[in-house]
């Protein structure tokens, strides 16, 4: 039988290999967890899927929204009482209850209206908090020239990752500040790193340590005569383009569900 | 005649030889301790007549061998006996330089911050940094002129300040032009240009610069016990490489007249130069043969300050790691500003 003692005297490797292994032991349990998780996130009454991209969209809206506390939700509907999509969006979230944490919990909502082809985005709690009206307008943007096109699977695997992205970032950040882009902050460690050692490589023989003023006698040295003649004044002007919101227009924001919950949010047409 | 010019400094006590000393900046009896003040040494190089001819025999005045020298060497050491001789008709007439800076670090202190120099090279083998390889360290006087010069200036350009603002939909650009005018007047005193052919120039250049606070009138006994040698070019022919030396001295201070404008465009530049006057000078330098894997690398110290200058073997190795290192520590940084930044790790 091993006891506590007979574990503390296992040397130091060993130690560190039993902590590895039973890391190694949780996290595909964690991961189990999370897709044995029944409840269904794509609700695709529009039928703009087939069953498998439908279950491969519910096995990464669930990995995902799992890293974020948040249901990542698709919602498409062919609207036949020609309801207002933030309304249907609203709706939806007071009858359906969704959330990670709770009924009414932390959610993000795509909403498809199939007959006026327009597209909501809706964050609730967690959802509203990190994913506000610029970010949804964001994601919005980039989802909208896909399904313009028709290639629904492609414009909902794009939102499923952007907002797990951008959730990723405290609320407020740009989240595609050019900071956080990784290929940026290769290039520029890479361009530091190769300017520093290249100039370490210059100055291995020495480097000149004189400057235009060692040898400058300061005394006789100056200035004798100077002229500033003002001759005129040029003027250009330039119009500053209005930041658009793309798709077919909308913008939109968020508001409060009959039910009494608060979301953020973005509209538009495809 | 020719055997009188050689000069070798023999102790007034005991007879023995006297050499430069660079701690005390005296002529000091390497048997006795004499030591001699040299400012106040009576020239002995006065009585020498030049004649210009390189051919003739010099013989030691120790032991009577014959010196071999090249047509440059001033002072040197006889190859047989050792002793110390200054070849005074090559430091008489047109060859008398005008000052000395005399050496402050001895063989031993440049030995010592030679290999102090290579233990800290970043990028050298790690081989080279042992420094147990040194061949040769040789004090050499190497000739150089101490330029004078004058330069008057006349800048004519067209400057532009620029200011932006923004007015309801519109972002303007306004531009002030002005016509800029400048008269200057630049001295820059005692400007290096060393004179010895064998001398690498890029490595003359970087010694500087010498503390020229201690300058001294030259007197040969500064020469004893070192190599010195003589010029190669006169001030006449090394004089286009003074200006050029101070044409980016001159670029920068123009410029820094007219800072007040964003965008200059010179249309006219006036540039006259001309040469006060050249002096004669003998700098000291420590030159360090170095042998490192089957090759020679020659190094140069400031006699005075112990700065060391001399392309040394660069390890590839250590040029990876140095990149891979400063690119992880970049790659870190940005990773903890983004963090900062509320952007996550990821």
């Amino acid at each position: 039988m091993v006891t506590g003692r007979q574990f503390i005297r296992l040397s130091p490797f060993a130690r560190m290999v039993a902590i590895i292994g039973m890391l190694l032991l949780c996290l595909p349990l964690a991961s189990v967890y999370a897709a044995e998780d029944g409840k269904p996130l794509i609700y695709d009454e529009a039928g703009l899927l087939d069953t498998e991209q439908e279950a491969k969209l519910t096995e990464m809206a669930r990995t995902y929204g799992a890293e974020r506390e948040t249901d990542i939700i698709i919602y498409t509907s062919l609207n036949e009482s020609g309801a207002d999509v933030m309304k249907m969006t609203e709706d939806f979230y007071d009858n359906k209850a969704p959330g990670f944490d709770k009924p009414h919990g932390n959610a993000v909502i795509l909403t498809m209206d199939m007959k006026f082809r327009e597209v909501y985005l809706a964050g609730f709690y967690k959802g509203e908090e990190y994913l506000d009206d610029g970010r949804l307008d964001r994601i919005r943007n980039r989802i909208t020239s896909d399904l313009s096109a028709g290639d629904y699977y492609a414009a909902f695997s794009e939102y499923i990752v952007t907002a797990h992205r951008y959730m990723g970032y405290k609320p407020g950040v740009d989240p595609d500040n050019i900071l956080f882009k990784w290929w940026f902050q290769v290039g520029a460690a890479g361009v530091v790193a190769l300017l520093i050692v290249w100039r370490m490589v210059a100055n291995s023989g020495g480097k000149v340590t004189v400057h235009s003023r060692t040898y400058e006698n300061v005394g006789s040295s100056g200035v004798i005569g100077h002229r500033d003649q003002y001759i005129r004044t040029t003027v250009t002007k330039q119009h500053i383009p209005k930041p658009s919101s793309g798709g077919g227009g909308g913008g939109g924001g968020g508001g409060r569900s009959s039910g009494g919950h608060s979301h953020s949010g973005s509209r538009g047409s495809f | 005649m020719a055997r009188m010019s050689v000069i070798a400094y023999k102790c007034p006590n005991c007879g023995g030889e006297m050499a430069f000393d660079s701690a005390s900046g005296m002529l000091l009896c390497q048997s006795c301790g004499r030591k001699d003040e040299i400012e106040s040494y009576s020239g002995s190089n006065s009585h020498s007549v030049f004649n210009g001819d390189e051919a003739h025999e010099y013989h030691c005045t120790s032991c009577g061998a014959v010196l071999i020298t090249e047509p440059e060497t001033v002072a040197t050491s006889c190859s047989f006996c050792g002793s110390n001789v200054v070849l005074g008709d090559r430091l008489a007439g047109e060859l008398s330089p005008d000052i000395v800076i005399p050496f402050a670090i001895s063989k031993e202190e440049a030995q010592k911050a030679f290999k102090k120099w290579c233990k800290n090279g970043l990028l050298t083998p790690p081989g080279f940094m042992t420094a147990d390889r040194i061949q040769s360290i040789t004090g050499m006087y190497v000739p150089f002129w101490l330029y004078d010069l004058h330069s008057s200036i006349q800048v004519q350009a067209h400057g532009t300040k620029v200011r932006t603002y923004r007015s309801g939909d519109y972002m303007y650009t306004e531009t002030q032009h002005y016509d800029v005018y400048r008269d200057i007047v630049l001295d820059y005193v005692k400007v290096p240009v060393d004179a010895s052919e064998k001398m690498n120039d890029e490595l003359m250049d970087k010694l500087e610069p010498f503390p020229y606070d201690r300058l001294k009138e030259f007197k040969a006994p500064y020469l004893s016990g070192y190599v010195a040698e003589k010029y190669n070019y006169d001030d006449s022919v090394l004089y286009p490489r003074a200006k050029h030396k101070i044409g980016d001295y001159i670029e920068s201070y123009i410029k820094s007249t007219m800072q007040a404008y964003h965008v200059l465009t010179y249309q006219n530049k006036n540039i006259r130069t001309s040469a006060l006057k050249a002096d004669y000078a003998l700098l000291p330098v420590w030159v360090v043969h170095y042998d490192y894997n089957k090759q020679r690398y020659t190094f140069a110290m400031n006699g005075q300050t112990g700065k060391v200058v001399g392309k040394p073997p660069l390890s590839k190795g250590k040029i990876f790691g140095w990149f891979a290192g400063i690119f992880l520590a970049g790659f870190a940084a940005m990773k903890a500003i983004q963090l900062a930044m509320g952007g996550g790790i990821w």
